[in-house]
């Protein structure tokens, strides 16, 4: 069963001044961010040429992973707060579990995409507080409704707190030092000014990641991410039928032989120094920190820094290449999978 | 002041050269005749078909200094020695990158940035390199495995925007940042041993040793003004004396000299140690001859200082830069003012020395600071000269310039592509047409052996003469008129120019009309990009990343990121992407066109048929680009001695 920390929950509501909720929106920061290394290595895992619709699917995801990572970073901002994102403690440890015992339970980890990963790992993540029912492909049969509390309850409890406390909290309401970008639509990253703006900023990360109590479309054609990775999982897309929801639109293929066998949860230090896989992982993780430290600039003053984390993320994207075709050295037949282990490097 | 002065630092560690191969044979720039067989890794010599352009420094530490006259080697000497030398924490890592596949001895490092961080990861020392090519490339690695790079190089430059966040636990730190001036460093370090053998740890790697020291506003960024001595070397890659240029520096007051050993030795392996050719002894000649003494006795040469190169741990700590004191030795010191120095290995049993490395003769010496150069149709562009005689300035000197092909042209590949080209792709002919860039052709040095020599693009550009490949290389050679008879020179010394060609910007570019040609030429030569992240010749796969592209191909060329990552695109046809990307239609898509917009690729205006003639046949333990070149200047040598290019004649 998969619970949310009731104490977070109750410590939201006892907020009575803005910083208190400082603690809670870097949390949102870190659980936003924290989704996105075990996308990103699910989609990488894809070789170039097979399941480029899956890939699609996921890269969609993944950048509207970011963007709630950056609508909750403008919350914190916009109410006085730094978000933390140079620290060690920012990144999960994978493979384990994600921040505040969100899915608790669900051990989440750094794998190669698999039917049985978006199954039991991603959907888990994505699950929304009531999901509609879905049929599975020509199958009547509707999932019972779970009854547990999710990330929506979460950002639902900060929004009831924001409003509550009332405008007063907003000390920073512009960008810069909020971050708004023409790489996000104005409907979706705007500045946060006030409780009304917050609250439709935090629906819209809802929305995204759960669609609505009605429909699992966020908006007419796409999905929220829970659906997204239920039809890749069906292997066929969500439609509207007359008797409800079904996995029943267009075929959503997967080739098994089109993905890099990653050994899962790999760590620098399993691998020998001076070997490529020692290298290439450590590279890897060498730019991901810098990823993170060209970020925390972005969102501590510096927005001019997007572009450097933006050429980062390509940086990211062509160094996976050569790490996932790279033995693991164990005889297994399997590749280096990617690090996400925040090596330290402080920019300063 | 340059690195040669103290203070000064030194590291060394490794580095990674992840280059792209399939665009070092400029056949596979003809889009008609290219197959996603090219893209396979080993085909044709393709050793990394899918190479980044990542350079970046790895596990580099600061393994020793310089400081009032004495060497530090040890955290206990400062606390700086062992800390860690490595690039930014905080946005993408450098590129190397070739000028052109014609050119490929000039390679540069472009968007790096160097830090020095203590333990806690804490930056003390940081600054931008400013983008810099080899120089001094030889044969340093006598034998290899299989695919091997066993030629070694040298790259000087500067650090810009250095700063010092906290330089108070290091002495040595603490005086270089007080030696600091407009926030300049100089920075010179030595790479070989590097690994091209897909299967190797090392694939993509070797060795770096540097040191980083004091710049002086007014000095080269890119060589030192002071001694050089520059190998005899008929075939330029293995110098006959089997030891390979360096520079010196005699100190302002005279008590010093402090030469750079760092690319001199050789080595056996990729990983061995300086290799021994017995005892090695830096002098000066007592008198300044018309020509290269081949062997010297006792009454013509005074010692200056014997070369520790073998002992345990000097590579490392000192990156070859070894400081002579010459405080007992006043003759030294008179002698130096007037006469050459020779290195040179003593004769056993006898009273004299093989000469294995001499000064220039009469001490004459001109070069180009930066000596690669991309110019758009229209631009002006300055190139820096320095004249020195014994390491000062030589003033009033006069230089004469004259079109070479140097090192370039050529394919730098096989003398076979399989599959076969069809059509086939002709090797284009370098430098022409001629009048596409001017410059004088001969010029003065002012007062202080300085002046800078205008290279002017016509407002036309060189059209397209290669064809398939836009724009046109063209070389300049350049010697002191006064060069002595006999004399010595470094041919690597001479103006690389990448000249653009022109592109008017179109009312209403289309991908059919302005795009596809040069999109699908990137896609093919560099598959990381197609394969991972956009497929350049893909117009539906382009339109949905219009805004990334749009920032790639807007950051100025010193970012890393830069677009194209090998600095090849000429301003019209970047003006003309970034209008496209911007501009949409109807659909809301930049306008794709019709086909029947797509120019014409003509072939090229000639075909280099000595080129053609001295294509090598490729071993499959040889891999295509400088080993190729190679190949061919040495076959192209001996068909045709007078084609030979390099120095103005």
């Amino acid at each position: 069963m998969i619970k949310l920390d009731r104490q977070i929950i109750t410590a939201i509501r006892a907020a009575k001044t803005g910083p208190d909720l400082y603690v809670h929106l870097r949390n949102a920061v870190k659980l936003e961010h924290s989704t996105i290394p075990p996308y990103l290595t699910a989609m990488f895992s894809l070789k170039p040429g097979a399941n480029q619709a899956i890939a699609r699917q996921i890269h969609s995801i993944v950048v509207e992973e970011m963007l709630h990572m950056t609508i909750a970073s403008n919350i914190l901002i916009a109410i006085g707060g730094d978000p933390e994102i140079n620290t060690r403690g920012f990144v999960p440890d994978y493979p384990g579990p994600l921040p505040m015992g969100i899915a608790g339970g669900l051990t989440v980890g750094i794998e190669a995409f698999s039917i049985g990963l978006v199954e039991n790992v991603f959907m888990k993540i994505e699950e929304p507080e009531d999901p509609i029912p879905v049929r599975p492909p020509s199958l009547l049969a509707a999932e019972p409704e779970p009854e547990y509390a999710t990330i929506g309850e979460f950002y639902d409890a900060i929004k009831e707190q924001i409003e509550k406390l009332g405008p007063s909290i907003f000390v920073n309401k512009s960008a810069p030092p909020q971050v708004v970008t023409g790489w996000f639509p104005s409907e979706k990253l705007f500045p946060i000014t006030d409780p009304p703006g917050a609250c439709r900023a935090i629906d819209i990360v809802k929305l995204e990641g759960e669609g609505t109590s009605s429909t699992p479309f966020q908006s007419p054609g796409d999905p929220a991410h829970y659906y997204k990775f239920g039809q890749i999982a069906a292997g066929r897309e969500v439609i509207a039928t007359p008797t409800g929801f079904a996995y029943d639109g267009s075929a959503v293929l997967f080739d098994p032989s089109g993905v890099w066998p990653l050994r899962p949860n790999c760590k620098i230090a399993d691998f020998a120094v001076g070997t490529q896989a020692r290298t290439r992982i450590a590279r890897f993780a060498y730019s991901y920190a810098s990823l993170l430290n060209a970020l925390h600039d972005t969102f501590n003053g510096q927005p001019g820094r997007l572009e450097a984390a933006i050429g980062l993320m390509y940086d990211l994207r062509v160094t996976a290449v050569s790490l996932m075709q790279t033995d693991s050295g164990d005889g297994s037949g399997q590749t280096v999978g990617p690090s996400f282990e925040y090596v330290n490097v402080p920019t300063r | 002041m340059s690195y040669l002065d103290a203070p000064r630092l030194h590291f060394s560690g490794w580095f990674q050269a992840d280059v792209s191969t399939i665009n070092n044979d400029v056949r596979f720039y003809q889009n008609a005749s290219f197959v996603p067989e090219y893209q396979q890794l080993d085909q044709n010599g393709s050793w990394n078909p899918e190479g980044t352009g990542i350079f970046r420094l790895l596990d580099c530490s600061v393994t020793g200094g310089f400081l009032n006259g004495r060497q530090l080697a040890s955290p206990s000497d400062d606390p700086v020695v062992g800390m860690t030398v490595q690039n930014a924490a905080d946005r993408a890592p450098g590129k190397l990158v070739d000028l052109d596949p014609q050119q490929q001895m000039v390679s540069q490092i472009w968007g790096m940035q160097v830090r020095v961080t203590d333990a806690a990861n804490h930056t003390l020392l940081r600054g931008e390199y400013r983008p810099a090519a080899f120089i001094n490339l030889w044969q340093r690695q006598k034998q290899g495995v299989r695919r091997d790079q066993q030629l070694a190089a040298c790259y000087q430059s500067v650090l810009e925007d250095v700063a010092w966040p906290d330089s108070s636990g290091s002495g040595l730190l603490q005086a270089l940042q007080a030696a600091t001036e407009g926030g300049m460093l100089s920075i010179e370090f030595n790479v070989y041993g590097y690994g091209r053998d897909s299967t190797i740890p090392r694939y993509t790697m070797g060795h770096i040793a540097g040191t980083i020291g004091p710049y002086r506003h007014g000095q080269p960024k890119h060589f030192v003004r002071g001694r050089q001595m520059i190998a005899v070397a008929p075939n330029f890659t293995q110098p006959n004396g089997g030891v390979n240029n360096l520079q010196a520096r005699w100190s302002d007051d005279g008590l010093s000299l402090t030469a750079d050993f760092g690319n001199t030795f050789p080595i056996l392996d990729a990983n061995s140690p300086l290799m021994n050719i017995g005892r090695v002894v830096l002098g000066v000649m007592t008198s300044d001859p018309d020509s290269v003494p081949a062997t010297v006795d006792n009454t013509q040469v005074l010692v200056i200082g014997e070369v520790p190169y073998l002992t345990d741990g000097w590579y490392t700590q000192t990156a070859g830069v070894q400081t002579f004191d010459l405080t007992n030795n006043p003759v030294a010191r008179q002698l130096l003012a007037r006469c050459p120095l020779v290195l040179m290995s003593p004769v056993e049993g006898a009273n004299g020395y093989t000469v294995l490395l001499q000064e220039s003769i009469h001490g004459v010496y001109v070069r180009a600071d930066s000596y690669v150069f991309r110019i758009d149709p229209g631009e002006t562009r300055q190139v820096e000269f320095y004249a020195t005689r014994f390491g000062a300035p030589l003033a009033d000197a006069v230089v004469n310039c004259s079109a070479t092909t140097g090192l370039m042209g050529g394919s730098g590949g096989g003398d076979t592509v399989s599959p076969t080209p069809r059509p086939t792709a002709p090797i284009p002919t370098i430098g022409t047409p001629a009048d596409a860039i001017g410059y004088a052709s001969t010029f003065t040095m002012d007062g202080n052996g300085y002046a800078a020599l205008a290279i002017a693009a016509s407002a036309a550009g060189p059209g397209m003469p290669r064809g398939y490949l836009a724009g046109q290389l063209y070389g300049i050679a350049y010697q002191l008129a006064a060069q002595p008879a006999g004399y010595v020179s470094n041919p690597l010394n001479y103006v690389s120019i990448l000249a653009f060609s022109k592109k008017d910007i179109p009312d209403h570019p289309t991908w059919y009309a302005d795009i596809q040609q040069l999109f699908t030429q990137y896609g093919n030569l560099y598959p990381i990009m197609g394969r991972y992240v956009v497929n350049l010749g893909d117009y539906a796969s382009v339109v949905t990343r219009t805004n990334i592209l749009g920032l790639a191909f807007s950051l100025p060329p010193g970012d890393p990121n830069h677009m194209p990552v090998t600095r090849d695109l000429g301003a019209g046809d970047r003006a003309t992407i970034l209008k496209w990307l911007g501009t949409k239609g109807p659909d809301g898509l930049p306008y794709l066109g019709t086909p029947s917009q797509s120019p014409a690729v003509t072939p090229p205006a000639a075909a280099d048929a000595l080129a053609a003639d001295s294509l090598a046949k490729l071993l499959p333990s040889q891999g295509a680009g400088k080993t190729a070149v190679i190949l061919q200047l040495e076959r192209r040598r001996k068909i045709a001695p007078a084609a030979d290019g390099g120095e103005a004649k």
